[in-house]
């Protein structure tokens, strides 16, 4: 069909069977796009940040532009979300299913990481993948490790959504067409055929060029004619609309693209350009360009409410063909740089990251992406460290010869290197050492060589070899016990959670408790506030923020600010006319720390109250240094005229008292630390 | 003939000194107020016609200090003192004091005080007036001396040790078996000491999942004793009640009629002459009732008894102070409906702990068929010297059934605190209990099931929320962009 005649009644939508979508495709004459203006383009410029409040202003555009789909979901989109946003990733399907019910909305997934940073057990991905209203599901394995994808892959296609696996792509010596193939056969045969997938090459660093994605999309399609080919690209070498153009040219039927006003220069390709450039070449494109247009100008009433959260690290980087380093994870590498006072060594990690990916050879792409950064920031951290700059300069040079020059033959190096080299990754993280274990999976190109074992593990590195185990984390993972979690939660919260706080929490236990209490403290702010106040507050005596909730309308005013005071800012509001006084206690605020009692040994206040003897009527005031015996009352506390005896739960010797007679204490306040006898 | 009060002192503070100003102010007496120094802004010390400083914190030093208090009512010009209930409302000097002044003193007889608050005494007059009273001994000394008297009685564990000069749970102990005996008699001893500043004590048989139900009583100095039905006071924590109903949902009416008529026996047996009750354990296996104390002064629960009755019991105390005989007959005071009410305590619903601090928000309920008696308003300090209650919520229908779902709407829809921690999210669970709406329940009920009743969702309407989403804006205009941003 002609991409140019396609009305939004015949186009692609929720509800369609994948068969129904990949036939569509199939006989499309030109290419579609995928928008990812609600999840990737933010994920690489803007660190994620772009919240729902705004997103949601581009849905009556997307409803009617004939997109594919919309990428607005996964990544790490999930983890920013409750962690930084304070969003919860359902909220924002329901959200836009709401506001564009016509366009397909596509996640990003990590085979068995899910939207975390581990494998998780088969129990958890089907629990977790059952529950997520998504169309389609963007699969990808940092090791092109396609057995992983099994139970995603199984969920996704009983539940009629569409599987979009996806090969991870890098340009290397390594990575060659029949690489590819293979992986691409291992995807077909997982799928059972070509007719309910659509199938991406995820060129996640940007790193692709021209030549080469041609001449990839056109072995892809002269050995599987009928698969549908997407190609994703993130735009840091500075090439992304060639290499966009090759691939249409070679048969990819969908191209990822974004808003041009949303384009910096990790993210995917301009969409109204990319538009233009592919009809100039006689690519026909399905795109309602009257809506996109409006949809880019729609990003500028907010974009620049996100300045702060740009990378400090600006411009394209042709480097990236060497470094790898992915558009997704510039602005968080970067913003981790600067906040651990190391940004000045950036260009001697992404150095050492271009050594290191031919030292491990796999993707770098979330949960990858992050071991190679952890691990090569660590590396130059300790160098500068202990070193100096000199320092860095001579690991750079000594792996250089050794990676480049001398193909890591340990011996050719003089034995003084050789020890050097073989302490090179003693301080990897844990993760480093999963990976190279085969907690992740099978590596692409088998396991690195010996000299990284022994460099990693030390003496024990025979014995560590003999540990590598490549089989899928599918099969090595233990099922975890839902009902034990779900029941932990429960204690937690103090409450039974809903599925959904139970589903976030599976993937990040802490952050969510985080976003859980935030909730329940802040309510609905972080869907109802526009950016600058979410961000900022209201700046000045007058300022309001109008919004609805549950379809009331509020107004909130500022009267004033008060100067800090012992502490304490005064801030007077008019909430719907009503003036009420909150005060806010700045950090300074925070009193001297009390005291929390954990462990055994730590004797804590039953009940908030007043400690009105320490000791007991018999033996009379207990002193540091005195034996007290189980069953003893120690000290009593009292609490509205109600007695509360504090009894010594073994045999003890007093280390401390950390109450004096008469001292308000509360709940679970530190009052002795006993040493058991 | 009627000697009228001319101005009333109120030796009390929040609840009980609120409820008592609103009926003075309806009789036209005017009324003092007294305060500590952490009370000088309190709803009580707002709402009298006039109020005296009566000294620091501590209650010894204020709502305490009798001779303070006396002096405060001379000075004002006070003719009458009304001590509502706890601090000094049943201690016989104090009344003695406020007569020998030359004071009005809202309450019974200060030798009946005396008498009725001796435990070991009034179970005396108990056993002569031929009411039934539970096993057990008094004058506790020692450890040997229970275990004694358990073995000539054949008395088994559990057993209660409580202050003979106690109240409100205060100095009560429960011991489960043997081991914990000499560790709760200490604890027992201590408590009954600093509460009443005697440690005579008492042990006796405790009844499992016993029903606490109490007669209320008025009469005056004329030898009229009534009686206003009964109260259901089952539900409690830590001894004290938190849930209280009247009529009692677990009586008929032959026990109803017969536990009340015992009641009034008692009173008249003492010659008791003003507002008082008398408290039972109902055994509801066996259907039998045992005396438990007479409360010798105006109860928290009073309320749900004047819903019931349409009379007002702290009017009905005046009539009597000023020399009127009631103008009642037994036969005429009917009960037309039923009522419940809850203490709203400012304590944290799942520890029990206290939550002092500033009430920073407040509303309080509305709607038909709902009695508020508040001790707080919107701004208040609740200090943390004092007892935790801040409000009473009372609620009335024509059946259990209906005053329930009032209560049900005044908790969940309605009563909004925050600022402190109050018991309101545990209530609302306890009345949602299938448990409770079918009656059954026991003085155990809260402890047996806790972690269901802590852990039902809380309700909240879109006022609670936009006043959450007001907190942040504040916050972040005060403070600025966040880290975690």
């Amino acid at each position: 069909m002609d991409a140019a005649k396609i009305k939004k009644e015949n186009w692609i939508r929720p509800g369609m069977t994948p068969a129904e979508m990949v036939k569509i495709l199939r006989e499309l004459d030109g290419v579609a796009l995928t928008c990812t203006g609600m999840r990737d383009a933010g994920q690489s410029d803007f660190k994620n940040r772009h919240r729902i409040y705004d997103l949601t202003t581009l849905c009556p555009y997307y409803e009617d532009m004939m997109l594919f789909s919309s990428e607005c979901h996964g990544g790490a989109r999930w983890h920013v979300g409750i962690m930084n946003r304070k969003e919860s990733p359902f909220e924002e399907i329901e959200l836009l299913r709401k506001h564009m019910p016509s366009v397909l909305l596509q996640t990003l997934i990590r085979e068995t990481n899910l939207w975390g940073y581990r494998p998780y057990p088969k129990n958890v991905i089907e629990y977790v993948v059952e529950r997520v209203d998504i169309d389609v599901w963007r699969c990808f394995s940092f090791l092109n490790d396609v057995r992983n994808m099994r139970t995603v892959a199984e969920i996704v296609m009983q539940r009629g959504r569409l599987f979009q696996p996806a090969i991870s792509f890098t340009q290397a010596d390594w990575t060659t067409n029949d690489y590819y193939l293979g992986v691409v056969d291992d995807i077909v045969q997982l799928c059972a055929g070509t007719d309910e997938i659509v199938l991406c090459i995820k060129d996640m660093a940007g790193v692709g060029s021209p030549e080469r994605i041609r001449s990839l999309v056109d072995a892809i399609k002269q050995k599987y004619p009928d698969l549908v080919i997407q190609y994703h690209r993130h735009a840091t070498d500075g090439l992304a609309m060639p290499a966009l153009l090759a691939a249409a040219k070679a048969g990819a039927k969908v191209l990822d693209a974004e808003e041009d006003s949303l384009t910096r220069f990790y993210g995917q390709a301009p969409i109204l350009a990319l538009q233009s450039y592919l009809e100039e070449s006689g690519i026909k494109v399905v795109l309602n360009r009257e809506m996109a247009v409006k949809a880019v100008q729609r990003v500028r009433d907010w974009i620049g409410q996100y300045e702060w959260a740009e990378s400090p690290f600006k411009g394209f980087d042709h480097q990236v063909t060497f470094h790898r380093m992915p558009g997704g994870a510039f602005p968080s590498s970067f913003e981790q740089a600067q906040k651990g006072g190391f940004l000045h060594l950036m260009p001697s990690i992404l150095q050492l990251m271009s050594l290191y990916n031919r030292i491990v050879k796999y993707f770098d792409v979330t949960p990858g992406s992050q071991i190679t950064w952890v691990t090569c920031s660590g590396i130059i951290n300790k160098y500068e460290k202990e070193l100096g700059t000199a320092g860095v300069q001579h690991i750079i040079d000594l792996m250089t010869r050794f990676v480049l020059e001398k193909d890591q033959d340990l011996d050719a190096m003089e034995p003084e290197e050789q020890k050097e080299i073989l302490q090179l990754f003693r301080n990897a993280p844990g993760d480093f050492k999963n990976l190279i274990l085969g907690g992740y999976g099978r590596l692409p190109m088998g396991w690195p060589a010996d000299w990284v074992y022994e460099s990693t593990f030390g003496d024990d590195w025979q014995e560590k070899i003999k540990e590598r185990d490549d089989s899928s984390p599918l099969e090595s993972l233990k099922h975890d016990d839902l009902e034990r979690i779900s029941n932990d939660l429960g204690v937690t919260l103090g409450r039974k959670p809903t599925e959904e706080e139970f589903t976030l929490y599976l993937m990040h236990p802490k952050d969510t408790i985080n976003y859980i209490d935030f909730r329940e403290k802040y309510g609905e702010s972080p869907l109802v506030l526009p950016t600058d106040v979410w961000r900022e507050g209201l700046k000045n005596p007058g300022d309001k923020v109008e919004f609805e909730l549950w379809g009331k309308p509020y107004c909130i005013e500022l009267l004033s600010v008060g100067a800090e005071h012992e502490g304490l800012i005064h801030v007077v509001m008019k909430v719907n006319n009503k003036t009420n006084v909150y005060k806010v206690e700045t950090p300074r605020a925070q009193k001297a720390e009390i005291r929390m009692a954990s462990g055994e040994e730590e004797i804590g206040a039953p009940i908030n109250g007043n400690v009105w003897r320490i000791g007991n009527p018999d033996r009379g005031t207990i002193k540091v240094g005195d034996i007290v015996h189980q069953g003893e009352e120690i000290a009593n506390l009292e609490a509205m005229k109600m007695e509360n005896a504090i009894i010594a739960p073994f045999d003890a010797q007093v280390e401390e008292i950390a109450v004096k007679l008469n001292d308000q204490v509360q709940e679970n306040q530190l009052l002795f630390v006993l040493k058991k006898l | 003939m009627a000697d009228k009060i001319k101005r009333m002192l109120i030796a009390n503070r929040g609840v009980p000194a609120v409820r008592i100003i609103h009926t003075c102010r309806d009789r036209g007496i005017p009324t003092v107020a007294i305060y500590s120094t952490p009370d000088r802004l309190a709803h009580h010390v707002m709402m009298a016609d006039k109020a005296v400083h009566i000294g620091e914190a501590p209650p010894a030093e204020s709502y305490l200090n009798m001779e303070k208090i006396i002096d405060a009512a001379l000075e004002t010009k006070s003719d009458a003192v009304n001590p509502g209930w706890g601090f000094l409302a049943e201690n016989a000097d104090f009344a003695q004091m406020v007569i020998d002044s030359g004071l009005k003193w809202v309450g019974p007889n200060p030798k009946v005080i005396r008498i009725m608050g001796d435990k070991i005494e009034a179970k005396r007059l108990a056993q002569k007036a031929n009411v039934p009273t539970i096993p057990g001994i008094s004058d506790v000394q020692d450890v040997d001396q229970i275990t004694q008297w358990m073995d000539a009685e054949g008395v088994e564990y559990p057993i209660i040790i409580k202050a003979a000069a106690g109240g409100g749970g205060k100095g009560m102990v429960k011991v489960a078996d043997a081991a914990e005996l000499p560790m709760a008699l200490a604890q027992a001893k201590s408590e009954a000491k600093k509460s009443f500043g005697s440690d005579v004590l008492l042990a006796e048989k405790y009844i499992e999942r016993g029903r606490h139900i109490e007669v209320q009583i008025v009469s005056d100095n004329f030898g009229n004793v009534f009686h206003l039905f009964e109260r259901e006071c089952t539900l409690q924590r830590r001894n004290q009640k938190i849930i209280e109903e009247a009529p009692s949902p677990s009586i008929d009416e032959n026990i109803r009629h017969e536990i009340c008529f015992t009641a009034v026996r008692l009173m008249r047996e003492i010659a008791y002459n003003t507002a008082g009750t008398v408290e039972f354990i109902f055994d509801s296996s066996t259907k039998k009732f045992y005396f438990l104390e007479v409360n010798t002064r105006l109860q928290v629960e009073h309320g749900v008894t004047e819903l019931i009755t349409g009379l007002d019991i702290v009017g009905l105390m005046i009539d009597v102070v000023e020399g009127s005989e009631l103008a009642l007959k037994q036969e005429n005071i009917h009960m037309n409906r039923w009522a419940l009410e809850v203490r709203v305590n400012a304590e944290d619903p799942k520890t029990f702990s206290p939550s002092f601090g500033t009430i920073t928000r407040l509303q309080v309920p509305t709607g038909p068929g709902v009695r508020v008696a508040t001790g707080v308003y919107e701004g208040a300090d609740i200090p943390p010297y004092y007892d935790s209650l801040v409000m009473l919520l009372m609620t009335s229908g024509r059946t259990r059934d209906g005053a329930i779902k009032v209560m049900d709407r005044t908790l969940s829809r309605n009563f909004r605190a925050e600022g402190v921690k109050t018991l309101a999210p545990l209530l609302l669970s306890i009345i949602r209990h299938e448990a409770f709406k079918r009656g059954e329940f026991s003085t155990r009920f809260i402890e047996a099931h806790l972690d269901e009743l802590v852990s039902t969702f809380r309700e909240t309407d879109s006022q609670d929320e936009v006043l959450k989403i007001a907190k942040y804006v504040a916050e972040i205009t005060a403070l600025g962009p966040q880290e975690w941003m």
